[in-house]
């Protein structure tokens, strides 16, 4: 192939541009600290002094007086998905709550759930999802439990029911380095309040605050919004938001609140009341033998607020550290606005973390490549076998043939296929429950395929009717049947004119399989962007997603190259040997497709 | 390649097949609201070349389809050797109508041999080596047989037509059909071809040849069809024709072409 001066230059400064950013990282990364691991005791912190109190932890007709005893719990009617298994879904992007490490779903919610289910003999298995989608996960039975810092208010409580509380939460205010909000009383409409979607801060900004926020999908990208000066305010969680914020940031924290005075519990469906006395039951016993002490220590060490304990009103105080003298002697929590980072410090953190690339790239050659691989080979498959089935009814004589597929094609090319994807992976998922196994993997693949053949359909059907008519009519006129002559004569033809689309299409799946991660996948499950996603939020820079961009590229660009390759050789035959016989129809033959 | 394809059993199917009449009666056939064939009657009794001529759009090449049903007629029928086909499975029918198109329309991404030997193969079942050796047979009989592993694109336009007889030739038709076979070759190959139809005439086969070439149906037919507004409108022996036409439209057309 012929590469000419103009690519060859693109190519160059490319590389150029590249290695200049790349040079900037050679001076020594700040340390990639991860923040999802426990802090211990020593990280306490005090009660934030500006906490605006007037929402304090308010009068609870929800916690249960007592629970029934561990013993009576039978562990084998709790309706649970798969047997003696507590199939939990998570959003990893919130440390120290819930977070990830390696490939571990951690953080001091998920770690306080594996030990309630070690108290109930139940192997745990966790999922990576969306908070928005969380709640309707578990409502529909995708989860059997929702564990990601969900404070359970009166709104939730009509969609899921609620275990005992094992936290509680303050929000926090962050802004951007000169800003001039002081404290949530600075808060007004027309302001840009940014708020994870479907959070209780989001409500809280809504119903209390009486403001439109600006909802974000995650912690990570609204923080970096924040830093960035495009949203004017952070209303957080504050316990996530102190690991998110760190020092030399351009955003730091100006006020904390409690929000709507409500506990922070693992939400299962609302019908499962055995799961729920199960867990409650659990959480009791954790409490009683000093886990919950050790692990709230561990991970989230701050007083609990006036009044308030975990577990059922008949489970123990537990005893705590003096988190506040511990703060005390540490000098801790100042908060004031921190001596900010040059920019192109900042470009380098946030893009060409030498560390970070090292740890994100074994996982993802070991799990995001070929589950990448995986969900767009399989649904390329299906898509094309799929597809061209719909070609030939697109294209057939009868009537019950066409019509069908022309709506299909409609339907599936006219949807976003992230909103394909969710309706299949939730709207299916729990119809075929029985034959995925409740794995949304499959339902990800025939999401992702039955998509792909719409638009496979409609590049064959344009390739088969570029073919002469001619053709299909010589065919018959030797005796050859409608079927043979469109598998023998019609098809190889349509199909060898629209090798380019095909392949094109191929690499718009490649890039489409980053979107199955909106049904939840298990560790093992994640493709190329989740596993920079989450490592992403574990760190708050940007460096994974450019690792999983690289390789991306390194998929999709010798793909690009096959194509030009393939069109080249179509258009213009051979480079040796005669003249190839395709060079007549393909010049007389548009190559563009949609 | 082997010289020796000449009478080793595999290539029996080669031998020349009893040559059969064909007939059409009263055929009507729309495309839509269009007729374009009004009631038309023609027949190629066994073993005679017929000629059709006509305007532009008179609804000849609607004609030889419908003979071999590409086309269904909406009325009247079609009949091989006196009986009536209609009712026939189309596909096994067409196995004995072997027809040639204007352009050529062999199949560009297979070999001179693999167009030849994809029916063969398909219908007859023959073997590979069968089938090669009846493709080449019928090959070196359009004197194409040098060509047979090139792509049909290499070709000029007087070799494509060439194979197309051969292919269909291959499957021993019992009529064949030409659908204007020189009508988008260069001027300078047309000469070979009309020879190698007339040959094929001379041999026996029932042929219906839709054409533009007036001295070719002239000399080489045994009956002229003259159709117009998809319907027949004189039919006669070639000196009457041409030197007596009847019908004021004849006459007119004979006038535009001679």
């Amino acid at each position: 192939m012929r590469l000419n001066a103009a690519k060859l230059f693109a190519l160059l400064a490319t590389i150029l541009l590249i290695g200049s950013l790349a040079s900037l990282s050679l001076a020594p990364p700040l340390a990639a600290d991860n923040k999802c691991k426990p802090v211990g005791e020593d990280g306490a912190m005090a009660l934030p002094k500006k906490l605006s109190s007037s929402n304090g932890p308010q009068e609870d007709k929800y916690t249960t007086a007592d629970v029934e005893p561990l013993s009576s719990v039978n562990v084998d009617a709790l309706g649970l998905r798969t047997p003696r298994t507590l199939t939990v879904g998570t959003q990893p992007g919130g440390p120290p709550s819930s977070c990830m490490v390696g490939e571990r779903y951690s953080g001091y919610d998920n770690e306080l759930l594996r030990a309630i289910a070690a108290k109930l003999g139940l192997r745990v298995v966790f999922a990576g999802t969306e908070f928005s989608a969380l709640l309707a996960q578990v409502a529909t039975h995708r989860f059997d439990v929702g564990s990601s810092s969900i404070m359970a208010t009166e709104a939730r409580r009509r969609t899921v029911g609620f275990t005992n509380g094992y936290d509680f939460g303050y929000f926090s205010l962050i802004v951007p380095s000169g800003s001039t909000i002081n404290s949530f009383d600075d808060l007004h409409p027309g302001q840009r309040i940014g708020v994870v979607q479907g959070t209780v801060e989001e409500a809280y900004v809504v119903n209390t605050l009486h403001i439109e926020p600006v909802k974000f999908p995650d912690f990570t990208t609204l923080y970096t919004s924040v830093k960035t000066h495009q949203v004017d305010a952070w209303v957080a969680p504050a316990m996530e938001a102190s690991k998110v914020v760190r020092p030399g940031d351009t955003a730091f924290v100006v006020a904390y609140t409690f929000g709507g005075g409500n506990f922070i519990a693992y939400c299962v469906a609302k019908d499962n009341q055995p799961l729920l006395a199960a867990l409650n039951a659990g959480l009791d016993a954790v409490i009683a033998d000093g886990t919950w002490a050790q692990l709230y220590t561990d991970w989230v060490p701050r007083p609990l607020p006036p009044g308030w304990k975990p577990g059922s009103k008949a489970a123990p105080m537990p005893h705590l550290p003096d988190f506040a003298a511990i703060a005390e002697r540490h000098h801790r929590a100042p908060d004031e606005p921190p001596p900010p980072k040059s920019t192109l410090a900042q470009l380098r953190d946030s893009f060409f973390d030498w560390q970070l690339y090292k740890q994100a790239i074994p996982a993802m050659v070991t799990t995001g490549l070929p589950n990448t691989l995986i969900l767009t080979v399989s649904s390329g498959v299906i898509g094309l076998v799929f597809g061209i089935a719909l070609a030939v009814a697109g294209v057939a004589r009868a009537w019950w043939l066409r019509w069908p597929a022309r709506i299909y094609t409609d339907i599936f090319r006219g949807l976003p296929e992230v909103v394909i994807i969710l309706l299949i992976g939730l709207g299916i998922g729990p119809l075929v429950g029985g034959l995925t196994n409740h794995n949304p993997y499959p339902l990800g693949i025939a999401a992702l395929g039955l998509t792909a053949a719409a638009y496979v359909g409609e590049i064959v059907r344009s390739g088969i009717q570029s073919v002469e008519p001619g053709q299909l009519e010589a065919s018959r006129a030797l005796g050859l049947s409608y079927n043979s002559s469109m598998g023998l004569v019609v098809m190889p033809q349509g199909i060898r004119r629209v090798l380019p689309a095909l392949v094109n299409q191929f690499i718009a799946l490649l890039k489409a399989s980053a979107l199955v991660y909106f049904l939840g996948l298990i560790a093992g499950q994640r493709e190329l962007f989740q596993v920079g996603r989450d490592l992403n939020a574990q760190t708050g820079s940007l460096s994974p997603l450019v690792a999983a961009g690289a390789f991306y590229l390194m998929l999709t660009i010798p793909l690009t190259h096959l194509v030009n390759f393939v069109d080249n050789r179509l258009r213009y035959g051979r480079s040796t040997g005669p003249q190839d016989p395709m060079d007549r129809i393909l010049s007389t033959t548009g190559q563009e497709m949609p | 390649m082997t010289k020796s394809v000449a009478q080793p059993p595999a290539v029996a199917l080669a031998a020349k097949p009893q040559s059969v009449s064909l007939a059409g009666k009263g055929i009507e056939l729309s495309f839509g609201r269009n007729k374009v064939l009004r009631g038309v009657d023609i027949e190629a009794p066994a073993g005679k070349t017929v000629a059709v001529i006509g305007p532009s759009g008179s609804g000849k090449s609607t004609l030889l389809r419908t003979l071999n049903r590409l086309h269904e007629p909406d009325s009247g029928d079609v009949l091989l050797d006196g009986r009536s086909v209609l009712n026939d499975d189309p596909n096994k029918f067409r196995q004995r109508i072997g027809m040639v198109f204007q352009h050529f329309n062999l199949f560009p991404h297979r070999s001179v041999l693999d167009n030849m030997t994809l029916a063969p193969r398909r219908l007859k079942r023959l073997s590979a080596d069968e089938a090669r050796e009846l493709a080449l047979a019928q090959l070196d009989r359009v004197g194409m047989k040098h060509k047979c592993d090139s792509r049909p694109g290499a070709l000029s336009g007087g070799q494509q037509q060439r194979v197309a007889i051969a292919r269909a030739l291959a499957m021993a038709p019992q009529v064949m059909l030409f659908d204007e076979a020189t009508s988008a070759l260069d001027p300078e190959l047309v000469k070979g071809i009309l020879a190698l139809i007339a040959d094929l005439g001379s041999e026996g086969m029932t042929m219906l040849v839709v054409t533009h070439e007036m001295r070719f149906a002239r000399s080489t037919s045994d009956t002229v069809v003259f159709m117009d507004h998809g319907q027949v409108v004189e039919t006669g022996p070639p000196e009457q024709i041409f030197e007596a036409a009847e019908t004021e439209r004849l006459q007119r057309f004979l006038s535009q072409v001679l």
